[in-house]
């Protein structure tokens, strides 16, 4: 199978300092040394706790973020050394109300992603015009985005995300703030991604969501990777003997297991 | 589509949505109308006894100056941490069409937009003193604004980068407002600061384009301004070159170091 993100002992360090003169340093260790590669056309999952890293590492891989150590390949490029032929193939969904123009309308925020996107005119207006329909905010396509609800910046925010037409979509706790219809409307849209072979990395904290959707899950915590099979799999590795184990349990389980 | 034709469509979508952001806000609206009206008037006081040239010079091209100056404190360089808090900074850093096309648009947007506060001077000089102004060398004035446009973006650019580096743009931004007023001469002439004072100005770009349209207003000595805009030109190119230099730098800086967000 082709592989399209690669992943091997990466290790990601924030450094913080304190104090004018005698200056402090903090290093707090969010990633440390995690290995996986997702294959083309397939969802992967990446679960963990609150600061377990998930998000520093789709950083990483959207090339916001320089690993300290390890490498990051997407597509077969560096994501630190050759980060210009990875940006115009993949995008990215952050969960939240953050990553939109609010004092323009959905159409403007489509619009002008669009043209950083290199999208022509014509082919632009049409992407634009699809997208709201897909994530069905064509009636208040021409509102102002801070007169929004939260559910309705997000599905914005999730259109802004496949502008173009992105090989890999990463997706940061996508459905967060969504209510039961949205969330259910973006699990089409995964759905549909993979069924035009796209590859989808995700992070969620709604285990049943993750089970759901994914191919396979890696679940990471404290920054190291603790465990990565398809659902079915962990179920079978990690639940209990001889009962039907959901994958919460296994997720509960395991992370117990290393000490939270 | 030609490579050109995108960037200039990147480059004119990011001013368009740069004024209209702009507009928006109070800030804004107050540095780029209010403030160029409130520091004729106040300058107008100051150089009452001055005599007709200092009138101009420093009236109405001062307050135009300190406008255009505030405007890109405020919002050129403001804005690389209003998108850090409002999410978009790490989306236009990743977007294809290039982080440093995305700031330029931007920066140019503005600065188009912050020439109103030279209008706004003229006007409001105009209705205090009852004497509407006459610029004698059209040619040589619309050489130095050219000039002095170049100037400011070439500045902003500079310091939106050097902002990216750091989360307390705000601060910073507040620091070098007003130092750069006195120091390049933009309401006073330089030559009343300390001689090392002076060593600074001249270092700096905006001193010679202040000082550039201060000369077109009045009678040109072509050889002066010729040779004043000769040191323009080359300190503007030695800015061009630490600018590139520094937007390499810090490109890979700020994914080291973290600064696109607000942790």
């Amino acid at each position: 199978m082709d592989t399209v993100i690669e992943v091997k002992d990466v290790k990601r360090d924030y450094i913080t300092t304190k104090g004018w003169f005698l200056r402090k340093k903090k290093t707090l260790t969010a990633v440390d040394g995690i290995n996986f590669c997702v294959n083309r056309g397939e969802i992967f999952g990446l679960l963990g706790e609150n600061g377990a890293g998930k998000t520093t590492t789709i950083k990483m891989l959207i090339t916001l973020l320089a690993p300290t150590a390890g490498v990051c390949k997407v597509l077969g490029f560096d994501t630190y050394k050759e980060a210009d032929k990875i940006r115009g193939e993949i995008n990215f969904v952050f969960g939240g109300e953050m990553g939109v123009y609010r004092r323009l309308s959905a159409r403007d925020n489509l619009l002008y992603f669009a043209g950083l996107y290199k999208i022509k005119g014509k082919e632009a207006k049409k992407r634009t015009e699809e997208l709201l329909k897909l994530v069905e905010l064509e009636d208040a396509a021409d509102r102002l985005v801070e007169t929004y609800s939260k559910g309705m910046i997000q599905r914005l925010q999730i259109a802004r995300g496949l502008i173009n037409n992105p090989k890999i979509v990463f997706m940061d706790e996508p459905t967060v703030g969504l209510d039961p219809i949205g969330a259910n409307m973006l699990r089409d849209i995964i759905r549909k991604l993979k069924e035009e072979g796209r590859t989808v990395l995700l992070t969620t904290h709604y285990m049943q969501e993750a089970d759901e959707l994914c191919d396979r899950i890696a679940i990471i915590n404290k920054g190291k990777m603790i465990a990565m099979d398809t659902p079915e799999n962990l179920k079978k590795s990690y639940g209990e003997k001889g009962m039907d184990s959901t994958l919460e349990q296994v997720f509960l389980a395991l992370v117990k297991k290393e000490g939270v | 589509m030609k490579k050109w034709m995108i960037y200039w469509q990147i480059i004119v979508s990011t001013m368009t949505l740069q004024m209209k952001q702009s507009f928006a806000r109070p800030m804004f609206r107050f540095c780029l109308i209010c403030n160029p009206i409130v520091n004729t008037i106040f300058l107008y006081e100051m150089f009452l006894t001055k005599g007709p040239d200092a009138f101009l010079n420093h009236v109405v091209l001062g307050a135009g100056l300190m406008g255009i100056w505030g405007c890109i404190c405020f919002s050129s360089v403001g804005d690389i941490n209003r998108e850090r808090w409002s999410g978009t900074l790490p989306l236009i850093y990743v977007a294809p069409g290039g982080f440093g096309l995305i700031v330029f648009g931007k920066v140019f947007g503005n600065t188009i937009m912050s020439l109103l506060t030279f209008v706004l001077s003229y006007v409001t000089a105009g209705v205090i003193s009852g004497q509407w102004l006459y610029i004698v060398n059209i040619g040589y004035f619309l050489v130095s604004m050219v000039l002095m446009i170049v100037c400011f973006v070439v500045v902003s650019l500079c310091f939106a980068y050097i902002m990216m580096l750091s989360r307390k743009t705000e601060l910073y931004m507040n620091l070098i407002e007003i130092p750069l007023v006195f120091i390049c001469g933009f309401t006073f002439p330089v030559e009343v600061l300390p001689e090392w004072a002076q060593a600074i100005s001249n270092l700096l770009a905006p001193t010679w384009a202040a000082r550039l349209l201060r000369m077109s207003v009045g009678q040109v000595d072509k050889s002066v301004y010729v040779e004043c805009t000769g040191i323009l030109v080359i300190e503007l190119l030695l800015m061009v070159l630490f600018t590139i230099g520094l937007y390499h730098w810090m490109d890979k800086r700020i994914r080291i170091r973290a600064t696109l967000e607000v942790s």
